[in-house]
């Protein structure tokens, strides 16, 4: 068991959580399988944010939609607030679903275009028969309200705005059932560059005044590393790397992390000049043949023989827990 | 002589509700070799403007007025040289389109041909525009697939798209880009679908390659990340005009436009740490169907004035090659601008 | 207009509206009626079959002479009393179509919404399933149709008789199939769209998530199959009654018009044309109306 920092407990767990999708049937040999998130443990508390990067293809979003239960996990517990929510029936995940909100990543296709912005933001209240009518349309103002949009946008349709203003539709419509946890599945990478900011100081404003805990996914480092509290670094299913922010960001152990740190885009002239850039060769492995040792050993600068051989167990350092033969 | 030149550019789309003016008055040029980096958000016209230099407009949208000078030549469907006859605009352009310009798009898979074989791809397009056997062309493809970074090249020449990563197809563009040893190369967002790791290695092939053939690159991003490793000048696009001009300093280290400094001040870089609110631009993008009539940033503007609100700015220089188009830069040229609108 | 002196003065925040959006509120069957609308062709073939409605509802009210009714005045050609002349039995032929029209209308749209509903019910089910039950129920579907439809109302009508009944029975017996099938295709790709997604972490119920978000996006091509669908129901009618296996006289269809004039084809052609002009004419319409709706439902298909 991980040490406890503080008093509080976590609003969610994740423990050992492994979603596996059938990938083909053979007969003669056992069936290929992708193992889009292959045992990943961690905890989110209350207040919190926790960053989760990676490449496309790494089963971030995958555990996003384990988490909140859109899959049920291969193994593994999810627990909210101590209860195991991962094998629940949908009847009996329905109080829970009030709680576990999502913030999907392309606002152009997470509005249903047949319906105004007040019967999209209010369809949360009238599906878990919230308040009267008159009740949900004072709500669905407020909502409005606080996500910047005008009074007279509740009778348009989600076709008339723009990506920023459809996001923060999409932001209302989660907090309508006043959630305490949000899973944002990379909310701001379709999204330009003056609204991604926009969008994440509202995420914080509301954070600040709802006091809700996220789970924020990203491929962009920097966007991540602003708005959480800690990051972790997936790759091929697996959790490399895990710890505060700062230190992740400052102090990366991980030749990925490091890697990815490296390769991101600084939008400042002088350091794009200047900075060291580890480059990595080669591309993502197929999660249908993964590696059998560390995930990460076919493109990792500092391979030794035994990373071809098994995974590596995570290793806690202070807090700062990393998969890697190099810690161990 | 620059290499292309675009003067006073307008672009118009028909639509239901009226006449969208996605590109409103845009004059730029890129010098031969020259990295240049265009910027805007979605809406701002900015691969409008790039897709009107190539002919390739949808249906309801036209060149209203403007030059586009390719080596000294007027290409634009508007030019003397087309005038009433579309199809010899057509015909100039395919000799154009892939020979002289090449294109690199965001998502590589509207370029490639899912059902064809990509050294088959790749030769087509050398044959389509030289005069070479098909030997030769094939050796030619798998040359540009080496020099691309495609591993095992000889054996990838046989493979379909689906076959290959993201980052390979967008390899593939650009080496079907590079096939006629283009002088102008127009990327547009060529990096935005591909992974951090990847998109360093696309943005590193394109600059080697701008280096090495002494082609120019305009490269269309909303990513200032991108066009700080990559170009060497940036024009600032919002709402169809050119805000904000100058080198990659200049626009860096010394932006003057509202906008400019809003967008640099609203990504973060990696100095900076915790969350302490990151400063961001209020609101959306102007809504193009009806823009007031003087500065279209107006309402999202935090210095706004009265006269932003009425009358169209000037262009003010600050050095040969810095230029903003804000009130707050061209006081003194108010009294003349103010006069010109209320005499016509 | 501004002052000089006020040029440079900070503008007022309420003039500053960064979330204003110019075009009116406007729904997705407000666009859908807009493209309609301008489509001439479609535009012509809804009035024209409005009317030919209209004719048919209420036509028989204001004639003079019942369907049934025989008169001595036989074989007769058009004219002032008679506007389509009249049948061998002396009948009023205008009436007789009138009625023809009710009948054939009838038949295509009821057999049409039965076969939509029933359609949209089953396919959802299915596709939303997914899974053994979408396999056993989409096989089910296949040896349905496998039979000829034409088989299921012969068999009907010797049980029932030969009516409007049984005649719609048999058409609907297998001919939901195609609906079905398109709106479990439609639901499989709507499934993982994220506001689909978005309703299920909700907590919505297959119900809600089926008709309330699948529904309205799975339309647009359901739409399209059924106005097609209908002409064909209308053909298929005519056919069975020209072939002598349709409903049975007194009543009339437009296809038992133009077989029982099939005898005087020679000496009375008009008893033959005016029913045949008349499914033309129905028949057109609807394909016009079909067509524009296709290409106001989804603009790119549009030339």
């Amino acid at each position: 068991m991980e040490k406890k920092t503080k008093e509080t407990k976590p609003v969610v767990s994740i423990r050992h959580a492994k979603k596996y999708f059938l990938a083909g049937r053979h007969l003669l040999r056992p069936s290929d399988y992708v193992k889009a998130v292959d045992d990943v443990s961690f905890d989110i508390m209350p207040g919190e944010t926790v960053g989760l990067v990676g490449e496309s293809g790494c089963g971030k979003s995958t555990l996003a939609r384990t988490v909140i239960r859109i899959y049920e996990p291969s193994a593994g517990g999810i627990f909210y607030h101590g209860t195991d929510i991962s094998h629940l029936s949908n009847a009996r995940l329905r109080p829970f679903r009030a709680k576990m909100q999502m913030i999907f990543q392309d606002p152009y296709a997470s509005l249903n275009p047949r319906y105004t912005v007040g019967e999209i933001i209010g369809e949360p209240m009238k599906i878990t028969h919230m308040g009267g009518k008159s009740e949900r349309e004072d709500r669905v103002q407020k909502l409005l309200q606080q996500v910047g949009l005008k009074p007279d946008h509740i009778s348009r349709y989600p076709h008339e705005f723009s990506g920023g203003q459809r996001q923060r539709i999409g932001i209302a419509r989660t907090l309508a059932l006043d959630p305490d946890f949000i899973i944002c599945d990379e909310p701001i990478s379709a999204l330009d560059v003056s609204i991604q900011a926009q969008i994440i100081n509202l995420l914080e404003k509301i954070q600040d005044e709802n006091g809700l805990s996220y789970l924020f996914i990203a491929h962009d480092l920097t966007m991540v590393r602003h708005i959480s509290h800690k990051i972790g670094v997936m790759y091929l299913g697996h959790l490399l790397e895990f710890g505060d922010a700062d230190e992740v960001y400052e102090n990366p152990l991980h030749p990925y992390t490091k890697a990815l740190i490296s390769a991101a885009p600084v939008p400042d002239p002088e350091q794009a000049r200047t900075r060291h850039r580890i480059k990595l060769t080669g591309e993502v492995p197929s999660p249908i043949h993964a590696p059998a040792g560390c995930p990460f050993c076919t493109r990792c600068p500092e391979c030794r023989p035994e990373c071809l051989l098994a995974p590596p167990v995570m290793a806690n350092q202070n807090g700062h827990k990393v998969a890697c033969y190099q810690y161990v | 002589m620059p290499l292309l030149e675009i003067r006073n550019l307008c672009v118009e789309f028909k639509t239901r509700g009226g006449v969208v003016k996605a590109v409103r008055g845009v004059s730029y040029s890129v010098e031969e070799g020259e990295l240049l980096g265009v910027v805007g958000e979605s809406g701002s016209g900015k691969s409008v403007g790039m897709l009107a230099v190539m002919g390739l407009l949808a249906s309801n949208g036209h060149i209203a007025s403007g030059q586009i000078l390719f080596d000294g030549e007027d290409i634009s469907p508007l030019a003397p040289a087309f005038a009433g006859n579309p199809k010899a605009y057509e015909e100039k352009m395919k000799g154009i389109r892939g020979n002289r310009i090449g294109m690199i798009f965001q998502d590589p898979m509207t370029f490639l041909n899912p059902v064809l074989r990509v050294g088959t791809q790749l030769t087509e397009g050398i044959l389509c525009h030289e005069k070479c056997s098909r030997e030769e062309a094939k050796n030619r493809a798998i040359s540009l697939m080496k020099q691309v970074g495609i591993p095992s090249a000889e054996e990838r020449f046989r493979q379909y798209p689906f076959e290959f990563s993201g980052g390979m197809r967008q390899r593939i563009v650009i080496a079907s880009a590079l096939a006629c040893r283009p002088r102008l190369i127009i990327a547009d967002e060529p990096t935005t679908a591909l992974d951090v790791t990847v998109q360093a290695q696309i943005l590193e092939l394109l600059r080697d390659i701008a280096r090495e053939q002494n082609t120019a690159v305009i490269m269309i991003t909303h990513d200032l990340g991108v066009v700080a490793q990559l170009c060497e000048r940036v024009n600032i696009m919002y709402a169809g005009q050119i805000v904000e001009r100058g080198t990659l300093d200049e626009i860096f280290y010394d932006p003057r436009h509202p906008y400019t400094r809003g967008l640099l001040r609203s990504v973060c870089t990696h100095g900076e740490a915790g969350r302490q609110g990151l400063s961001s631009i209020p609101g959306t993008p102007p809504d193009l169907l009806k823009l007031n009539t003087g500065c279209a940033f107006m309402p999202r503007c935090a210095q706004a004035m009265k006269i932003c609100r009425d009358y169209m700015p000037v262009p003010h220089a600050f050095s040969s090659s810095h230029c903003d188009v804000c009130w707050n830069d061209c006081r003194e040229a108010a009294d003349r601008v103010t006069a010109q609108e209320s005499e016509g | 207009m501004l002052q000089k002196s006020e040029f440079f003065k900070p503008i007022d925040k309420s003039e500053q509206d960064s979330e204003f959006i110019a075009m009116e509120p406007h729904s997705f069957w407000h666009d859908v009626w807009d493209r309609f609308r301008s489509n001439r062709r479609a535009l012509i073939g809804l009035i024209v079959l409005l009317l030919i409605v209209l004719l048919a509802v209420l036509g028989p009210f204001f004639s003079p002479y019942p369907y049934d009714g025989m008169g001595t005045e036989v074989n007769r050609g058009p004219s002032g009393t008679h506007w389509f002349g009249t049948d061998a039995l002396g009948r009023d032929l205008f009436t007789r179509v009138l009625y023809g029209i009710r009948i054939s209308l009838f038949v295509g749209f009821v057999s049409t919404l039965i076969n939509c509903v029933i359609g949209v019910l089953y396919g959802g089910v299915a596709g939303y399933v997914g899974g053994r039950t979408d396999a056993a129920m989409m096989r089910f579907v296949d040896v349905l149709y496998a039979v000829p439809s034409l088989l299921y109302i012969i068999l009907l009508m010797m049980l029932f008789g030969a009516n409007v009944g049984s005649i719609m029975v048999g058409m609907c017996v297998s001919g939901w199939v195609g609906i079905a099938r398109l709106m479990r295709t439609q639901v499989i790709s709507l499934k993982g769209r994220e506001y689909v997604l978005a309703a299920y972490t909700e907590g919505a119920g297959p119900a809600r998530i089926l008709f309330k978000h699948m529904f309205s996006n799975a339309m647009s091509p359901i739409l399209v199959q059924a106005t097609l669908a209908i002409p064909q129901a209308i053909f298929q009618e005519a056919f069975l009654s020209f072939i002598g296996m349709g409903i049975s006289a007194p009543q009339a269809s437009l296809g038992t018009l133009a077989q029982d004039a099939r005898m005087y084809m020679a000496i009375y052609p008009h008893q033959m044309i005016c029913p045949i002009v008349m499914i033309c004419i129905i028949i057109f319409a609807l394909n016009f109306i079909s067509e524009g709706l296709s290409e106001a439902l989804d603009p790119t298909n549009s030339r």
